[in-house]
């Protein structure tokens, strides 16, 4: 397969400054990451921490001040429908219905309707939406909603799907199974995903490889590869490998919080607590 | 079936999953497709009655209160303060109703009173909606035309009248400029506000779907903006009546409102009552034309949550 070989996107010494009422706030500083074609990447770190600065950054909605941003070698120069993008918030439009929505992009691609209603609605069985192509959005679950922008932003065919918190309102229950769902269709569509969350299990359960992000302003702390073989099951959230990793994480992004926390409370604010606040660094975990 | 199993089948896939799972060989695992989710469907009208039996019984009695206040103080010639000595009764109205009937002239008044509205509105509805988009969307635009509406806005549509007796050629175009003007601002208003509330999210949406400018204008931004627009409509449609049935008190020859004002002139009071009550049933019209021109076009906004309903 062609697709293999593309959605690489490549990420080069990259800062953004942000110019916030008269200051300028350093959101991401020095940031070096990559994801192979194919891959299932995840950004994890303290809120705050620039990783949705990032991914908007891939996605085209940001431009970086510093660096380079490459996708299969070429700028990022805005966004596109190569690029696939899946909100936090709710993004579907309201007024189109569920499979309206999911032919928005191969509309705009100029895909006559006698061909996008099949192709929607083929991507709408794979999600289990079928019987629903005719609701509304606001109809529809939470669940529902983010597996609906999950496959529009599918139907164009992108290479690369960029996930920022999608799951992130939802109910533990209900995420758990988006989780899975997600990797079923990660597995059958091949294409490169940029995950942004703040879920230390669901970054785990999804990816191949973690990235995780030091607090504002955001640099890459650690680089972490998730070596749990696939398919993953819910199961495997209980083996050692996972909580090792699950605390490896939890330590990591521990030390960042804190920093971030210690530059508002005075120094001795936690120690007082008995809170190790402990030293900052960047380190290399592979 | 056991009840485990009914319960497994019951729970999503997930769950069903992790019951099943246990030491089986993880790695094999062949996923069978999600199951199709199933809409509830429901009675739509044992919902509507439900939900609105008693609404209907409580504008009823609504109704029924006023127009008994009107029976009883001109029935008895009630007089506090409040005169009810010349009001004309219910039954009065009533039968001035089958009397103005027999001859076309109040028909025609009314045909010429909607025929300014339409009009006046129409114009209103285009221009109104064309600029606010335009002026919501570009900087450009705002900086351009906004100046000039925000200048000319605090000015009622009433104050125009002599100013627009002296602008247009004949009477009938002023009537129908004043009109126009009195729904024009509240169409504006309402439409640059509608495509200021467009979520930010969705216009990255329709960028990341390949949307161009031009695209997200008519797929997003128009759309996106429809609801505040159609408020924008039922105020100025309000606006405009305020203002057509002003401008015939004060320069109209034909129309209800100069219908109702020449009642007034030649002591038929009864005539003034049904003038009234002609203006405020076909303003009911509009609106409700509105209305449902509204549903019919936004499907969804049925379903639309905060506060839409």
């Amino acid at each position: 397969m062609t697709e293999q070989s593309r959605g690489a996107i490549d990420i080069r010494d990259l800062g953004v400054v942000f110019n916030a009422g008269g200051n300028t706030v350093q959101a991401v500083n020095s940031v070096s990451m990559d994801v192979k074609p194919g891959e299932f990447v995840s950004l994890i770190g303290p809120s705050g921490c620039g990783k949705s600065t990032l991914l908007n950054i891939v996605a085209g909605f940001v431009r970086a001040t510093s660096g380079s941003a490459l996708l299969d070698g070429e700028a990022i120069r805005g966004p596109g429908s190569d690029r696939g993008v899946v909100f936090q918030q709710y993004s579907l439009f309201p007024w189109l219905s569920v499979r309206k929505n999911v032919e928005f992009g191969l509309k705009m691609k100029g895909v006559p309707v006698a061909q996008r209603i099949p192709q929607a609605r083929t991507l709408l069985g794979l999600a289990g939406l079928l019987a629903f192509e005719n609701h509304y959005p606001d109809q529809l679950s939470g669940g529902m909603k983010q597996r609906v922008g999950i496959v529009r932003a599918l139907a164009t065919s992108p290479q690369v799907l960029l996930m920022d918190e999608p799951f992130g309102a939802l109910d533990a229950q209900t995420r758990v199974v988006m989780q899975e769902i997600l990797t079923n269709m990660w597995q059958q569509f091949r294409i490169s995903v940029l995950f942004v969350t703040h879920d230390i299990d669901e970054s785990i359960f999804l990816s191949d490889k973690i990235y995780v992000m030091t607090a504002r302003p955001g640099r890459i702390k650690a680089e972490i590869r998730v070596p749990l073989p696939r398919p993953r099951t819910p199961e495997m959230t209980y083996t050692p490998e996972f909580i090792g990793l699950v605390q490896q994480l939890k330590a990591l992004i521990r030390e960042e919080s804190l920093a971030a926390m210690g530059s508002e409370l005075k120094e001795g604010g936690l120690s007082g607590f008995g809170i190790d606040v402990g030293p900052r660094g960047v380190e290399q975990v592979v | 079936m056991s009840s485990v199993q009914a319960l497994r089948k019951k729970g999503d896939p997930a769950a069903a999953e992790s019951v099943d799972g246990g030491p089986a060989p993880v790695m094999a695992v062949i996923r069978p497709p999600l199951p199709q989710q199933t809409p509830v469907v429901r009675n739509p009208v044992l919902v509507w009655l439900r939900s609105h039996g008693v609404s209907m019984l409580l504008w009823l009695v609504s109704i029924g209160i006023l127009l008994g206040i009107w029976y009883v103080g001109t029935r008895y010639r009630l007089e506090f303060y409040i005169r009810f000595t010349n009001v004309p009764t219910p039954a009065d109205v009533l039968q001035k109703v089958v009397e103005v009937n027999q001859s076309g002239k109040f028909m025609l008044n009314i045909g010429i009173s909607v025929r300014r509205i339409l009009i006046g509105f129409s114009i209103a509805v285009v221009l109104g909606s064309m600029i606010g988009l335009l002026i919501g969307r570009y900087r450009i635009m705002r900086d351009l035309l906004f100046p000039i509406c925000e200048v000319l806005r605090p000015i009622p549509a009433i104050a125009w009248v002599p100013m627009a007796i002296m602008l247009w050629p004949t009477n009938e175009v002023s009537i129908v400029f004043i009109t126009f003007l009195g729904s024009f601002f509240p169409i504006l208003i309402n439409t640059i506000h509608g495509v200021h509330s467009i979520d930010p999210v969705l216009i990255r949406a329709a960028r990341s779907l390949g949307a161009t400018e031009f695209r997200l204008f008519s797929n997003v931004i128009l759309p996106g903006a429809m609801p505040h627009i159609f408020t924008g409509f039922s105020v100025g449609m309000g606006v405009a009546w305020v203002s057509l049935i002003a401008a015939e008190m004060i320069s109209g020859q034909f129309g209800i409102g100069y219908f109702t004002w020449e009642a007034y002139s030649l002591v038929s009071y009864a005539e003034i009552g049904l003038g009234m009550i002609t203006i405020g049933v076909l303003g009911l019209a509009c609106s409700g034309g509105i209305q449902i021109i509204g549903r019919l076009l936004m499907p969804w906004s049925t379903y639309a949550s905060a506060g839409k309903k």
